[in-house]
Formats: structure tokens, C-alpha cells, sequence
């Protein structure tokens, strides 16, 4: 492991969260291109992220429970 | 600083807003605020874990929502706002009512991978098998079973997309403690995927970096 996989490491976090400064985000990004490691962990992380985002969000507010609230703000608002 | 801003915003803003009836406040609270409802209701599910105390959370949330919907600086992030008030009134309602100890054991969570501790050898893409074959219940409880403030955090980042700064501004934090919260949440929530794997064999009991000892 050289020093660009500890430094992607390091970041790994922010990365993925879109929260690295252009600059750094640039630097990894190329080191991604030409190491597989890597790549193959940064794929990974970013798999788990999808993973939760596909299987925690319910689509939709059961019907009662939004006519409930409508009503409320009407009965409030008179 | 906050003058310099008011005065930059555009003609309308926060002038008409006072002048608004009853009427048309409720008006622009069901055009801005409603559709987000189901987003919030989907938050207020993984909070509480639970459908009937979500429903109770949602209700609340809304009506103290609207309460303050006078407070609210049109401009501004409107979809961090209402999370900030879904979160406070989970934060001070039912988290009270459980009486969870919070910050237990979190240390355990600290850097865990599953990452390393699925062998690589027998195909390049073999964690990501792994990932593919974990059930939806199993996902949704990992996430459940992470301490509340975890939980939060990973749900706002990795559901909703909220950045570093927004959370810290819902969860009322400093950015650091989001991003270790995060760290550590995320490091939990891929030790109960990587339990869970193990326990239907889509592990092998004895990997590489699965030692006893070293975690």
C-alpha cells in the first residue's frame, strides 16, 4: 500500500459523501483509475451506501395517516 | 452579517409572510411543506422502528411544523427545516420514553469493514455477491439496531442525501461528531450485515481478517 491508498483511505468517508475540496476529490479519483484495491473498496463502500438507501425508504405515507394531517391543518387554519 | 442578508433577498420575502392571513399561510404550508410527507414519514419509521409511534411522530411533527411556519425564512432549506423538527420531536419525546442508553457500546462499532472481511479470492466481484443476496429485512434491521443517534445520521446521509452541514444543523451538532457518528454508524450497521451473512452462510465462518481479538 503506498502513500496515495492511505491517503484515499483516510478520505474514503468524505469522498463518498461528496465532501472532499475539488482538488483532493481530483487526486483520488485519478489514483482510482490505476489501482484496483482501491477501486474495488471505493465500489464497495459506495455499494453498502445504495444498499441502505435502496431497502430503508418507504415510498409512501399510509393514506389515513396523510388525510389525517390535511385535516388537521384545515380545522387549525379555520 | 444577517441584515446584509435580509436586505440582499428578493423583494417579498419575509415582509409579505407577516402579512399573509391564516388562510393563505395554510395555503402556501400545504403547497411547500405537504409533499414532503412522505419523505418524513419514511424518516419517522426508521426513528421510532415502529409504524404506529412514526404515525404519532409524523402528526406531531406537522403540527409543530405548522406552528412555526410563521419563523420560517422562505429561501432557505425548507426539506432541513421540517427533518430539524421531525428530529428534535423524536430526540425529546420517545427517545425519553425508551430510556435507551445512548452512546453504549459504540466503541465496538469502530472501524469494522466488512469489506475485509470478505475473502476475495475466488472472484474479483465476491463482496459485492455478498451485498447482493442480503435480504431487505436484513438491511432494514441492521440499520434498526443501531444506537439512535447512528441510526440518524446514517439515514440522513445515506437515504436522504442531506451533506454534512445539513445534518449538523437537523441533528444539532458540531460537522465532527456527524462525521464520526457516521463512521461509527455505518462501521455498526456493516458488522450486523456481515452477522448476518455469516449466519446464512454467505460468509465463510473462517476469513483472512477475522480473528477473534482484533476488533
Amino acid at each position: 500500500m503506498d502513500e496515495r491508498c492511505h491517503d484515499l483511505l483516510v478520505e474514503l468517508d468524505r469522498f463518498l459523501d461528496g465532501e472532499c475540496p475539488k482538488r483532493v476529490e481530483h487526486a483520488l479519483r485519478e489514483h482510482l483509475q490505476e489501482c484496483e484495491p482501491c477501486f474495488d473498496r471505493t465500489d464497495f463502500e459506495q455499494h453498502v451506501r445504495a444498499l441502505v438507501a435502496e431497502h430503508c425508504r418507504e415510498d409512501r405515507a399510509p393514506h389515513r395517516l396523510v388525510a389525517q394531517i390535511l385535516t388537521r391543518l384545515q380545522v387549525n387554519a379555520s | 452579517m444577517a441584515s446584509e442578508v435580509e436586505s440582499a433577498a428578493p423583494p417579498g420575502g419575509d415582509v409579505v409572510r407577516q402579512q399573509l392571513t391564516d388562510e393563505e399561510r395554510r395555503e402556501r404550508f400545504v403547497e411547500d411543506a405537504v409533499p414532503y410527507l412522505d419523505q418524513l414519514y419514511s424518516a419517522a419509521l426508521r426513528y421510532t422502528r415502529n409504524p404506529s409511534d412514526a404515525e404519532d411522530l409524523l402528526q406531531e411533527t406537522f403540527a409543530k411544523a405548522f406552528d412555526k411556519f410563521h419563523q420560517f425564512r422562505p429561501g432557505t432549506n425548507l426539506k432541513a427545516w421540517l427533518y430539524r423538527i421531525l428530529t428534535n420531536t423524536y430526540i425529546n419525546t420517545y427517545r425519553k420514553e425508551q430510556r435507551r442508553p445512548d452512546e453504549v457500546s459504540s466503541d465496538a462499532y469502530e472501524d469494522f469493514s466488512l469489506y475485509d472481511r470478505i475473502p476475495s479470492t475466488t472472484s474479483a466481484s465476491a463482496e459485492s455477491k455478498v451485498l447482493e443476496r442480503l435480504t431487505d429485512e436484513e438491511v432494514k434491521q441492521a440499520l434498526a439496531d443501531l444506537p439512535d443517534q447512528f441510526r440518524m445520521a446514517v439515514y440522513l446521509a445515506d437515504v436522504e442525501g442531506f451533506s454534512y452541514a445539513e445534518i449538523a444543523e437537523i441533528m444539532g451538532t458540531p460537522i465532527g461528531t456527524v462525521m464520526s457518528r457516521l463512521h461509527r454508524g455505518r462501521s455498526g450497521l456493516q458488522k450486523a450485515l456481515y452477522d448476518f451473512a455469516r449466519q446464512r452462510g454467505l460468509v465463510d465462518h473462517e476469513t483472512p481478517a477475522d480473528e477473534e481479538g482484533t476488533t
